[in-house]
């Protein structure tokens, strides 16, 4: 296989804090990548060096091959960042076509309307879209040269629960013809149904790396939730050996760990005032909670 | 290379579409100096002369270059802030369209829509108020406002370096009148009084308008404006290529 993106202990640091912390990565091409991680990660900066909008403070990057300043590596990708990318006083259709001028062998005019789920909006004023209709802009733009190698930064933020299943459909479809895919994604469930390899970015630096069941499977994500007596209080709770954290709806309590079975024994022999108690194996999204809070740990 | 033609030539097209879509523009750039002119040229006598030369001719320059510097504070200022503040100048980063493909595409398109508004004022100001004067003068008066008018793009883009498109607005709009008034456009400066006509023989504005004037009442080219003009061109670019070297910098 070819590798599509090189990341070699790559550093960037603003002002003597490093969003991104020595960082390598190889991607094959053919691969639909999710970096997944909290706000602040290094996500976005790390899209940005890849992209070549930004010079790592260290390390090497490698896009295709080259450099992602090259014109030529250029005309070979497509990104849709985070900002709102629409233009005054252009409709929907001339912005398109406007980007299509960039490429030498750009998808037609229909085609992107398609994907993008644009046609009725076509002779619209693009500043007059709806916020998501904006997000399905910017992605028929990226997606306007036939990229070898897409980049999507939270692509589905501000898409309707429709849009948004529209867009997952033509990310599977462009997977599915053999073209990378490297997105940002705060929605797990959309890391999850739609990758095929997760980097789960904390602090700048991989904290996992993996399928989306290897991933679940070796994180510790693991939750005992129940509904807890009035004497059941957060410091009694996280004086408990094994608790790694935990969250309050209510007087219903999640606690995350890595050992439920150790922990429910210690729950029950400290007497602790328990109610419809639940014990979950966890699934992405609790995989993904305790790899960060693990992480911020150690 | 072909793509890049076709590409510098489609953003050139997308400038000219959005110009003309702008109300802003159409208002400032076309309406405006048409309505003054006639308004002010008929409130004064056919007979009236401004530095010896006549007040009706005299007018028309003065509102053709109101107009084009216009064109670059208030519309191409604001295009400039819109795409930055929206992103798309950091999109067009990640396509292949070289830096100097999109400069040319906005000098063109520049030169084009200023092209038109000195072709407008001058007939609607030439027919309608049977201005005559030698076509050669017609030929050089237009040529020196159209070229003279691309000095202003450097201040246009001096406020469009600003991200925030509303600031720009304002600032512009202020900045556009100040200039035109004290420079002379709306009212000669023979009319003002002794220290602003002194600070007015230093703005862009009235050196464009002036090389016009002089144009008419029997002058040659005024290199000392040209040169004046040249050196805003320069201190406007130089510090708007900071400012933008700055904010990359974040």
């Amino acid at each position: 296989m070819k590798t599509a993106i090189l990341l070699e202990n790559v550093t960037k640091a603003y002002k003597g804090k490093r969003a991104v912390d020595g960082l390598s990565l190889s991607v094959e091409a053919g691969t639909v990548l999710a970096l997944l991680g909290p706000n602040g990660a290094g996500k976005t900066t790390t899209i940005s060096m890849i992209l070549g909008l930004q010079q790592p403070t260290s390390g090497t990057v490698k896009l295709l091959g080259g450099d992602p300043r090259d014109p030529r590596i250029k005309s070979r990708i497509g990104a849709m960042l985070q900002d709102v990318s629409v233009i005054d006083n252009l409709k929907v259709g001339e912005t398109i076509d406007l980007f299509r001028s960039y490429y030498a062998h750009p998808l037609p005019l229909e085609q992107l309307l398609l994907i993008s789920g644009l046609e009725s909006a076509k002779d619209k004023m693009a500043t007059s879209l709806s916020g998501g209709q904006q997000r399905r802009l910017g992605f028929a733009l990226a997606a306007a040269s036939d990229p070898e190698i897409l980049f999507l930064d939270e692509p589905t933020v501000g898409m309707d629960v429709t849009s948004r299943q529209l867009f997952w459909d033509t990310i599977r479809a462009m997977a599915a013809r053999g073209k990378t895919v490297v997105l940002t994604t705060h929605y797990l469930e959309e890391a999850d149904s739609l990758a095929d390899r997760i980097l789960v970015i904390n602090q700048g630096k991989i904290i996992a790396d993996g399928t989306p069941s290897e991933i679940k499977a070796n994180a510790t994500g693991r939750v005992i939730s129940f509904t807890a007596g009035a004497s059941v209080t957060t410091e009694s709770l996280l004086s408990l050996p094994g608790v790694a954290d935990l969250e309050w709806n209510g007087r219903r309590v999640k606690l995350y760990s890595g050992d439920t079975d150790r922990l429910i024994r210690v729950l029950i022999e400290s007497r602790v005032d328990m109610r419809d108690i639940e014990i979950q194996s966890g699934g992405l999204e609790d995989a993904f909670q305790s790899l960060v809070q693990n992480a911020a740990v150690s | 290379m072909n793509t890049t033609m076709k590409a510098t030539m489609a953003q050139c097209n997308a400038e000219l579409l959005r110009t003309v879509r702008n109300r802003r523009f159409v208002f400032f750039s076309v309406i405006m100096p048409v309505a003054f002119f006639f308004i002010f040229s008929s409130t004064a006598g056919n007979d009236v002369k401004v530095d010896n030369v006549d007040w009706v001719p005299y007018y028309l320059m003065s509102m053709t270059v109101y107009g084009v510097v216009g064109a670059s504070l208030t519309s191409f200022a604001q295009r400039l802030s819109r795409e930055r503040a929206q992103g798309w100048v950091r999109l067009l980063r990640l396509t292949p369209l070289p830096s100097w493909s999109y400069v040319l595409s906005k000098l063109v398109a520049q030169g084009i829509i200023n092209l038109l508004i000195i072709l407008v004022v001058f007939m609607a100001g030439g027919i309608g108020k049977h201005i005559d004067l030698p076509a050669s003068v017609w030929l050089e008066s237009g040529l020196w406002i159209w070229i003279g008018g691309f000095s202003f793009m450097a201040l246009g883009s001096l406020i469009g370096s600003m991200r925030n498109p509303d600031a720009v607005q304002l600032l512009a709009l202020i900045v556009y009148m100040s200039l035109s008034i004290v420079g002379g456009l709306w009212f000669p400066t023979s009319s003002m009084s002794g220290a602003l006509q002194t600070i007015s023989k230093f703005t862009p504005t009235y050196r464009l308008g002036q090389g016009a004037w002089n144009l008419i009442g029997g002058g040659s080219i005024d290199w000392n404006g040209l040169l004046i003009l040249a050196a805003y061109v320069l201190v406007f670019m130089v510090i708007s290529a900071y400012i933008m070297k700055k904010q990359e910098a974040v």
